[in-house]
């Protein structure tokens, strides 16, 4: 690979670590191998440089020097993401938030928190806890992801049923622009009238536009009470049917998350186990939070939603502990997938929640037809799939058949009136599947807004949109699926 | 069918969709009455009267009602489009607490069809029941639920728009979450028709909660429920909504619980021991008479605009509105979790009201915006502080949806 990547002009390199010190970029080969992948291994590019800038003003200088050469720049915070959004295509260098990981400001009284992109996900709300206040997206990944990422995704996680995902809780941004230029969008004291949702644009941009170096979101009161349900059912269908009548009930769940047998086969053998019975088709753990008084209730109607729905047994998480191990397994669900396969593909399609049930079959189905371990765990609640297509890629007939199987199932859930990517983003993995979503007109709206933000197309290069100048050779030559 | 400047407009839209001379339209632009009230029945009929106006030169403003957008002084003629013949629920899966609707449905109709099956969009800003689903989303205006369920821009799944220049766009979709390329749903939120003309919209609905409870404090001046206000706005809970109104001599403090009985009550409990004070409690058809006219208060108003700060800067906020406002006929409504405030003034000397108003609010970091006012105020009572990146990147989109600038 190294010989198709032209490095960093010495120069360049000279000039970059004059702003940020040399220690903070990276040209060794071995080290630049950390950065190939991100959170989606199925693509690796290594990338030419890293830089790693300490504020806003280096990433600014950074910018401007990279654009000021012609050179792309890719954002990228922990490498978590499941998209290769952080991959550095088109020849470009990766720009790492990992030293701006700050917490510059918590504002109990506004419920108000302003801090750096490097800042990772679980860290805000343990530093705001003290004021007995949360940050609500929690990407599964929330232990290591970071809030730039999130804010480039627009992440989501198991509770964004209730609270909905990043964008609803992003108030401002200290942006770097095209060229290093600085621009502060939108803030809590709100100049939302008379302007247009700048803010709201960003967010989900996936470093296409620019790179978030301050970033205000509004934090919540940590609820007083939560009661966490695992529904036991002999097939998936069942489950999906409790899901499906727990919502018509009128009840309000902060999450409904179901994990499949496969799934629950790999997290009963791994370190994460948390008790999930072998030999079910599928698990759903429901989660109510609030006001104590109320939970109990919300608790028993949604276990007789899912007895009537044909749950074999639901248990309760009684103590605490019990409620962070099933948590901690469900989040971990992806990690446990390597006793299965050494690699997966892992798809984020979102369906109408009432299709759930059809789907689920037809990806079984789909699996079978193409003799491929298919691992399902989701956020029910919000209909949004992630079946883990589980392979080797050192199997080329199977990675066609994972190939092929993924464009099915992309087909179906968009057929049933859902869309390709729920909260992984497009990055590369989905670049291909945009048509199925959006016509030619709607493609070259998008790239028009891209090219107000970024008019030479050099920040997140070849990502999101399947542009006339696809860099489709440079991702064959890596390994792809 | 190619149009031209000389094609009349009765070949381009079919008679019943024409409104001549527009009636109810008053409010529509400030200084210029339309020349025409064109109600199309579908996206093609918005596409070739977009194209006549082009060709002719006449501005098109979209208007739901038409009731709520009067901040804007066109400098030629103009035709208001109705949105009132794109009404009717197109999809409803009460399971999925989604729901597609014509961007000319009105409200009340969209809760008669939601509430038969206990669902509802939580949304109440002012005048709510005189306004369109497509001019909620174009107004992006959310109300105090936005502190319980979050604002319009977030629960706005999909729209169908048709730009300036003709072209029409799906953006998101029928699913509650979606990140499938950049979130033009988002700038759309808000941008008042001037980027598009929005034709259909999907919301996510939400279930009704079993009880909606008004917790009410009163007092003869503001000042005097601040305290508890903010109390109830740091409290370790989430109303769905903390508003404090006033007018001359009589204030209030409305917090609205939902949830269980059960739930309510020690909300209740809680919010009072932290508040340090004795709500008395408003529910059933009581509590929706004081919310319906709380949340309408100033609709009549002939300068109607919004301040907006800190949440903590509340007391100081009230307190500068209520020495500008000293001797005018005014109301004002705040939204306490948020630290924005809804002033309506009915009478004499808007211009300097405003103006003392907007140098205040600015003094706190704050800013201000007029929604409505008089038909012959003056161009500096609209402007608006917006930054430069704001009023560049406004301007490019703007550019980008609507390059030939028909859209008013």
């Amino acid at each position: 690979m190294s010989q198709l990547i032209p490095s960093v002009p010495s120069a360049l390199v000279r000039r970059l670590s004059a702003i940020v010190g040399a220690k903070h970029v990276i040209t060794d080969p071995d080290r630049l191998l950390v950065y190939e992948s991100d959170g989606l291994t199925a693509y690796r590019i290594p990338p030419r440089a890293v830089v790693l800038p300490g504020s806003t003003d280096e990433v600014a200088r950074v910018v401007e020097a990279l654009h000021g050469e012609g050179i792309g720049v890719v954002p990228r915070g922990a490498g978590t993401g499941l998209s290769g959004g952080a991959l550095a295509t088109d020849n470009g260098v990766v720009l790492g938030t990992a030293r701006m990981n700050r917490i510059l400001d918590i504002d109990p009284e506004n419920r108000l928190a302003r801090l750096q992109p490097g800042v990772i996900n679980a860290h805000l709300t343990e530093a705001t806890s003290p004021h007995g206040l949360y940050y609500a997206p929690d990407p599964s990944s929330q232990s290591t992801c970071t809030l730039g990422g999130n804010v480039a995704e627009n992440s989501g996680g198991p509770h964004c049923l209730k609270y909905g995902v990043t964008s609803r809780y992003v108030t401002g941004l200290t942006v770097v622009l095209a060229g290093g230029r600085v621009v502060q969008l939108g803030g809590a004291t709100g100049t939302r009238h008379g302007s247009l949702d700048l803010v709201g644009l960003f967010v989900g941009s996936e470093g296409c536009f620019g790179i978030a170096t301050e970033i205000e979101v509004r934090l919540l009161p940590i609820a007083q009470g939560v009661r966490t349900l695992l529904g036991i059912f002999d097939t998936m269908e069942d489950a999906g049917r409790a899901v499906t009548a727990i919502m018509a009930s009128g009840l309000m769940p902060a999450a409904m998350e179901i994990v499949d047998q496969a799934t629950i086969l790999a997290l009963e053998a791994s370190v994460f186990a948390a008790g999930y019975p072998v030999d079910a088709g599928a698990a759903l753990v429901v989660e109510f939070d609030g006001t104590e008084a109320g939970l109990e209730a919300d608790a028993d109607r949604a276990e007789e939603c899912c007895i009537a729905a044909g749950a074999r047994e639901v248990r309760r998480a009684t103590e605490p502990e019990h409620r962070a191990a099933l948590w901690t397994a469900r989040k971990k669900a992806f990690g446990a997938m390597g006793r299965i396969a050494p690699d997966l593909l892992v798809q984020d399609a979102t369906v109408p929640r009432t299709k759930l049930p059809e789907v689920l079959a037809r990806i079984a189905q789909i699996g079978e037809s193409y003799d491929l371990k298919i691992a399902n765990v989701f956020h029910a609640g919000d209909g949004n799939l992630h079946p883990n297509l589980l392979f080797d890629r050192q199997d080329t007939d199977e990675l066609d058949r994972v190939k092929r199987a993924s464009n099915e199932i992309m087909q179906l859930c968009v057929d049933v009136g859902g869309t390709i990517t729920g909260e992984h983003g497009v990055g590369i993995d989905k670049r291909d599947y945009m048509p199925l979503v959006h016509n030619e007109t709607e493609l070259e709206m998008l790239r028009s807004v891209k090219r107000l933000f970024d008019p030479e197309g050099l920040f997140n290069p070849g990502k999101v949109l399947p542009s006339r100048t696809s860099s489709a050779s440079e991702l064959q030559a890596g390994v792809i699926s | 069918m190619t149009v031209s400047r000389a094609t009349p407009l009765t070949d381009v839209v079919s008679a019943e969709a024409l409104t001549l001379p527009p009636g109810g339209s008053a409010r529509i632009a400030l200084g210029r009455a339309p020349d025409a009230v064109v109600a199309p029945s579908s996206v093609e009929e918005i596409v070739e009267l977009l194209a006549w106006a082009q060709a002719a030169a006449v501005g098109v403003i979209p208007v739901g009602t038409g009731a709520h957008v009067g901040d804007r002084r066109p400098e030629r003629p103009y035709i208001a489009l109705s949105a009132a013949r794109l009404r009717g629920v197109q999809i409803y899966e009460p399971a999925d607490l989604t729901l597609t609707a014509g961007a000319g449905t009105p409200l009340t109709e969209l809760a008669v069809v939601a509430g038969e099956h206990r669902q509802w969009l939580p949304f109440d800003p002012l005048d709510a029941p005189n306004r369109t689903l497509g001019g909620l989303t174009s107004a992006g205006v959310t109300g105090p639920l936005w502190a319980g369920y979050g604002h319009v821009r977030n629960q706005v799944l999909g729209m169908t728009v048709v730009c300036g220049d003709g072209r029409t766009l799906r953006l998101g979709g029928r699913v509650v979450k979606n990140v499938a390329g950049f979130d033009l749903i988002k700038p759309m939120v808000g941008s008042r028709g001037r980027l598009a003309v929005v034709t259909s919209v999907t919301v996510r609905l939400f279930p009704m909660p079993a009880l909606d409870r008004v917790l009410v404090l009163e007092a003869g001046e503001p000042a005097a429920l601040v305290p508890a206000a903010r109390a109830v706005a740091t409290a370790p809970t989430l109303p769905a909504s903390i508003v404090l109104s006033f007018s001359p001599g009589a204030a209030s403090l409305l917090v609205r619980l939902h949830g269980a009985l059960d739930t309510v009550e020690a909300d209740q409990r809680m919010l009072e021991a932290h508040a340090g004070v004795s709500f008395s409690v408003r529910d059933g058809p009581e509590a929706e008479v004081l919310l319906a006219t709380t949340r309408d208060a100033g609709a009549d108003a002939e300068v109607l605009f919004q301040t907006s700060a800190l949440p903590s800067e509340l007391g100081a906020l009230l307190d500068m509105m209520r020495g500008a406002l000293v001797g005018v006929d005014s109301v004002v409504v705040a939204d306490v979790a948020e630290g924005s405030a809804r002033v309506g003034l009915t009478g004499a000397g808007p211009s300097d009201v405003v103006h003392a108003v907007r140098v205040g609010a600015e003094g706190l970091g704050g800013t201000v915006a007029v929604d409505r006012c008089p038909f012959d105020a003056s161009p500096a009572l609209l402007s608006t502080s917006l930054s430069p990146a704001a009023r560049e990147f406004g301007d490019g989109l703007k550019l980008l949806f609507d390059p030939g600038g028909v859209l008013l």
